[in-house]
């Protein structure tokens, strides 16, 4: 069974289609990445999933429960963390953690320490005793990531979890989203942030206008780019024999050889990995002498590209 | 239950801190009895309204409480565009348990609302049982649940345009307000004034109160025709806020 299915999902805001018969899944105790642009429906996904917003049609299950159907009881096994915390004005982070997990059945006696324990792993701790209002953009997001992590839900969705987050925040965060999948949580993380998708995802789920484009893991997505992987080649000695680059060429995978300077190559190849051995034996049958030989992996954002013809907003931060 | 009570105090913890604007409510009650209405109670020279000053702080409180009950309108609006209605919508309750708190938060409100000017207009009035001001304090509840129930209903509004919601229940209340017999019993009302003012539920509110309190029912509206009107004013606007919680509010962007 999977954690999460949904089959034909749809959710209209009058005349807009913010999902488009979406069909998705995610497995258990996985780190599902949603990377789509703004405006791409991940956080109506999200929402629709945690029953905050209603499908217009088609069926959304988590846990084998129905989100349409049994609402209640789905919100009893998730937990969300939304992409604006905002609200809570005059609560103070304690308290506001306090309540979330009594409102999630956590006694107290279990909780006090949990939250302590969160409010200093996220650097929260000095700021405890601070209105909501005077806290700062990124001290918001780390407690609104904190609610979840004292949760510790069966599904957790985090929406741009470290985003107005600093580079150390954001580390920190991604940590703890990783310790709360060794716990057992599943986990959906909507992001525009490449750095982040990378770093979390044991799939990624590439949503574009409403529609899931592709699904695979991290590593297949970019295998999946003809000439994402770039080789640059370096020689002893200029290879001055003209069917070399020719040669070079008919290797599996290779989309493209561009010579850079006499004795240097730039290979677009499919899967950097194995194309490096065929042209290493090339090489070596050719007698011909690699100085060094550099791999460079295409990022989510050359797979976004490759898939949608878009760019993805990203965070400078990240 | 105890998530509905939870919910409820975590709301109204935000409304009072600090607690000024409701020390200040008390403090313009306490302001309007003792200066305005002592002053006009000398220009009203009418014996079927008795002290008239006593007359003006009954109607006072009946509009401090349709004030809360469209305030728990408005809050639920606030909520829907800060961002903490979506966060209330994904906690493990139920929608009829949400609805519940958002309902009691508008109770709680209203009873540290009105509880100093309430002690305040009865011990003006004295002479009076534990039954009648009990009769007074349910009929208070009713009409701000009903005001509440109604406000809830509008801000189905606000999620389109909050600017709109504004004018209308800016609108309304004024309408509602006026004309009625919050400060004017309704045997003094021109024929056209009344006719409008019968259709306000703080009529029906005040003149039960100022039943229960033990004014002259002459100057009042059929008691049983009034606790009908108040009673399913609130069972059906309660009942329409619920069904907007769980019907539309859903579907709709907020934030």
């Amino acid at each position: 069974m999977y954690a999460v299915e949904t089959q034909s999902l749809i959710k209209r805001y009058g005349k807009a289609y913010a999902l488009k018969g979406l069909n998705f899944t995610v497995n258990p105790e996985e780190i599902m990445v949603l990377l789509g642009p703004n405006g791409s429906g991940k956080t109506t996904l999200l929402l629709t999933l945690a029953t905050v917003l209603k499908p217009t049609s088609g069926t959304a299950k988590v846990m084998g429960l129905n989100v349409a159907k049994q609402p209640t009881q789905v919100r009893q096994i998730l937990g969300i963390s939304f992409q604006d915390a905002r609200g809570f004005w005059r609560h103070r982070p304690a308290e506001i953690l306090e309540f979330h997990a009594a409102m999630c059945g956590i006694k107290k006696t279990e909780s006090k320490p949990m939250i302590e324990e969160t409010l200093k792993n996220l650097e929260l701790w000095d700021a405890r005793n601070k209105l909501f209002m005077h806290l700062s953009g990124g001290q918001a997001k780390r407690l609104e990531v904190a609610k979840l992590l004292i949760q510790r839900p069966q599904f957790a969705i985090f929406d741009e979890p470290s985003s107005q987050v600093d580079l150390r925040g954001k580390r920190t965060i991604w940590e703890h989203i990783l310790r709360l999948r060794e716990k057992g949580s599943t986990i959906l993380v909507a992001t525009n942030e490449v750095r982040e998708a990378e770093y979390l995802a044991d799939r990624v789920t590439i949503l574009d206008q409403g529609q899931c484009i592709v699904c695979d893991t991290v590593q297949n997505l970019k295998d999946k780019i003809t000439g994402g992987d770039i080789v640059e080649l370096e020689l002893e000695q200029a290879e001055n024999n003209a069917d070399f680059q020719e040669e070079l060429g008919k290797i599996q995978g290779t989309a493209k050889i561009m010579p850079t300077t006499n004795n240097k190559y730039k290979a677009y190849v499919s899967i950097g990995e194995a194309w490096v051995p065929k042209m290493t034996n090339l090489c070596y049958e050719r007698n011909v002498r690699v100085l060094s030989v550099r791999v460079t992996e295409p990022s989510l954002d050359d797979v976004f590209m490759s898939f949608t013809g878009k760019k993805l907003e990203t965070d400078t931060n990240a | 239950m105890l998530n509905v009570i939870r919910l409820v105090w975590f709301d109204l913890k935000q409304e009072l801190r600090p607690p000024v604007w409701i020390v200040m409510e008390w403090f313009t009650f306490t302001i309007q009895l003792f200066i305005y209405g002592a002053l006009i109670s000398q220009l009203v020279n009418a014996p079927e309204v008795g002290n008239y000053q006593q007359f003006y702080a009954v109607g006072f409180i009946v509009m401090m409480t349709f004030e809360v009950g469209s305030h728990t309108g408005r809050h639920f609006v606030e909520h829907a565009h800060e961002g903490l209605l979506p966060y209330f919508l994904s906690l493990p309750i139920s929608r009829a348990r949400l609805f519940l708190a958002i309902t009691l938060q508008g109770g709680a409100e209203l009873t540290l609302m009105i509880g100093v000017p309430l002690a305040i207009t009865l011990a003006m009035i004295g002479n009076l049982t534990v039954i009648s001001i009990a009769a007074a304090v349910a009929t208070l509840f009713c009409l701000g649940f009903g005001v509440a129930g109604l406000m809830l209903g509008l801000s189905f509004i606000a999620f389109k345009s909050s600017d709109m919601y504004t004018a209308i229940v800016t609108g309304l209340s004024t309408i509602m307000v006026r004309f009625s017999t919050v400060l004017y019993p309704l045997i003094f009302l021109p024929p056209n004034y009344r006719t409008v003012a019968i259709m306000s539920p703080l009529t029906y509110g005040s003149d039960l109160v100022r039943l229960f309190l033990g004014f002259d029912p002459s100057i009042l509206l059929n008691p049983t025709y009034a606790v009908a009107v108040l009673v399913a004013l609130a069972v059906s606007t309660l009942g329409l806020g619920m069904l907007l919680l769980q019907r539309l509010v859903e579907g709709v962007k907020s934030g």
